[in-house]
């Protein structure tokens, strides 16, 4: 049995009974075991709670009992979110030693439909990077070629669905941070729209932008996901109320007669120039469906990163405040310290990137300064908002590179941080604006690269984002991961 | 928008983080912060900003519910409790 077949079928098979679900997960930690110290995709593995769910699993199939929609279904899940019983980290010394004493609503979801929740992956700290270089354990590292980044901040969830590890992941997505590690790893990731799912258990960066957003090797693992994350939870009162779709059903509707607007500013100078040829390439794919591509200009897009990253980092100044490591947190003893001394010095152990965007926010915040960054920043994204609404009365969806460039080395871009921000431009809009975008693995570089292609739908519309994505899935054929 | 040590050094204040490093912070921080200038450049055609109002007519009731997590007390997690109380480095 290999490791790379899709949710759909495997856990139809575990129904049936024609599939052990204690092998299938001892070959998948066998496998964990055998790629990890090359990949360092996870933070924490459970192995033995893992094998006794697995054999549970097993039983109660054989007994006949009901079991849940992802009955025996390895997942890994992004170490900000919270999991009882198991320490959750966000790649912080900050939060060495906390186990969480409650589970996050999306891991209690997984944990209901009878997942197996294999460990939790690596991130960039507190989810502020784009290469989980930022990670206080050290990089991921992509199983294309180890020498690259997967992208991030959400890279372990990449490495882990994409080198086999898992069969899906859970990552967070604040700007593009699912959807970067996705196209990196050449697997596919799901932002979803902003109060589809619920945060409750995320550890809070930019609360008003950032989602929970499913990482897998295919879509339809996708929507299954998706079924059993999305909704209402009285414990986000940022979820919206409406009953979501069946994202599983009529996934392959196609797109015949769509219109799809190629957004003009996210495929302009910028883009490498395989980068560039593969978005022509999806274009005339797209086309080859049945759909109808225009080209959509959104000019708000030119002072995108500025202002996501004003919001951001103001956001993050904020919510960081929380950490004081009295109640939680490393262990450092506060005898003989005065308060204010005592806090001052543990927080100085948060890492350089949380570390300079707590900097950036406490200035964009202060007195003075307010109007002229902060206050901008929210009439940009307004802006960016209006004029997405607006080109969604012309077209259906919108598609352009998740990333503007290949995957770069490890150690390449890590001193100059405003380049890595400005790598953020095509996936940043979608957070801004509250819509849902999904990375699709679509070509392969020259080097030997993965090359991912966005999708990007108005708020509520991912089902007709998934038919999509689908579409191009099933019309794209890739080699498969090389490690 | 010039940045110096003193200005990244109130803003370690601001945020209460004992900076180890001050000095690798100035160059970035002032090209960052350059950078967000570019927002002061933009013509809007409107002063709105994003804004969603959510009426509360149906907020739960306001009840009581202990907490516990596997049959523990929230206070079992804290790292340095004392009977019900978190030890605290002194305030003065």
């Amino acid at each position: 049995m290999s490791l790379d077949i899709s949710a759909t079928e495997y856990l139809s098979l575990v129904r049936e009974g024609g599939l052990s679900v204690e092998e299938f997960v001892a070959k998948t930690l066998e496998r964990i075991a055998k790629v990890e110290d090359r990949l360092h995709a996870f933070i924490t593995i459970d192995s033995q709670k893992s094998a006794e769910r697995a054999r549970a699993i097993d039983k109660k199939i054989k007994a006949g009992e009901r079991t849940g929609v992802l009955a025996g279904m390895p997942v890994s899940v992004k170490d900000n979110i919270c999991s009882t019983g198991m320490r959750t980290t966000c790649a912080s010394k900050m939060l060495e030693g906390f186990v969480p004493p409650y589970d996050a609503t999306v891991v209690s979801r997984l944990k209901a439909e009878d997942a197996i929740i294999l460990g939790k992956v690596n991130l960039d700290e507190f989810a502020m990077g784009s290469t989980t270089e930022f990670s206080c354990f050290g990089p991921s590292r992509n199983p294309w070629n180890t020498d690259y980044v997967p992208g991030g901040s959400s890279g372990g969830s990449g490495v882990s669905v994409s080198a086999l590890e898992c069969m899906a992941s859970l990552g967070s997505d604040t700007g593009g941070s699912v959807r970067s590690p996705a196209s990196f790893c050449s697997v596919v990731g799901l932002k979803p729209t902003y109060g589809l799912v619920s945060r409750y258990g995320l550890v809070s960066y930019s609360n008003s932008i950032e989602q929970v957003g499913p990482v897998a090797r295919r879509v339809e693992d996708i929507a299954l996901l998706m079924n059993v994350i999305a909704g209402h939870d009285p414990h986000d009162d940022t979820t919206a109320k409406r009953k979501p779709d069946d994202y599983v059903q009529d996934l392959d509707a196609g797109i015949k007669g769509k219109r799809i607007g190629l957004v003009k500013q996210m495929a302009g100078e910028g883009l490498e120039k395989e980068v560039s040829s593969a978005t022509e390439a999806a274009l005339a794919r797209l086309q080859d469906l049945g759909a109808e591509c225009v080209t959509v200009s959104l000019d708000a897009i030119e002072h995108s990163v500025a202002a996501y990253y004003t919001i951001a980092s103001a956001e993050a100044s904020s919510n960081l405040a929380r950490y004081d490591n009295l109640r939680y947190g490393f262990d450092f003893g506060n005898e003989g310290y005065e308060f204010k001394a005592y806090v001052s010095k543990v927080r100085g152990n948060f890492g350089p990137e949380v570390t300079r965007r707590m900097l950036l926010g406490a200035f964009v915040l202060s007195a003075g300064y307010y109007g002229k960054y902060y206050l901008k920043a929210q009439q940009v994204r307004a802006m960016i908002k209006s004029q997405i609404d607006d080109a969604f009365k012309t077209v259906d969806l919108l598609v352009s590179p998740t990333m503007p460039i290949l995957p770069y080395k490890i150690g390449e871009k890590i001193d100059d941080p405003l380049k890595l921000y400005l790598l953020d431009i095509n996936t940043i809009t979608a957070n801004l604006a509250g819509i849902p975008a999904i990375s699709v693995p679509f070509a392969i570089s020259s080097a030997g690269l993965p090359i991912g292609m966005q999708l990007l739908a108005n708020s509520f519309e991912e089902k007709a984002l998934l038919q999509a994505a689908f579409s191009l899935q099933q019309s794209t054929r890739l080699p498969g991961v090389p490690i | 928008m010039m940045v110096d040590r003193k200005e990244i050094a109130h803003l370690g204040d601001l945020v209460k983080v004992d900076l180890k490093d001050p000095e690798k912070y100035i160059a970035q921080v002032e090209q960052i912060l350059n950078y967000f200038e570019g927002l002061d450049k933009v013509d809007f055609k409107s002063e709105k900003t994003l804004r969603n109002e959510i009426q509360y007519d149906d907020l739960r009731e306001d009840k009581y519910e202990k907490f516990s997590s596997d049959g523990r007390p929230l206070v079992d997690f804290l790292k340095k409790a004392q009977d019900n109380f978190v030890r605290a480095p002194k305030m003065i």
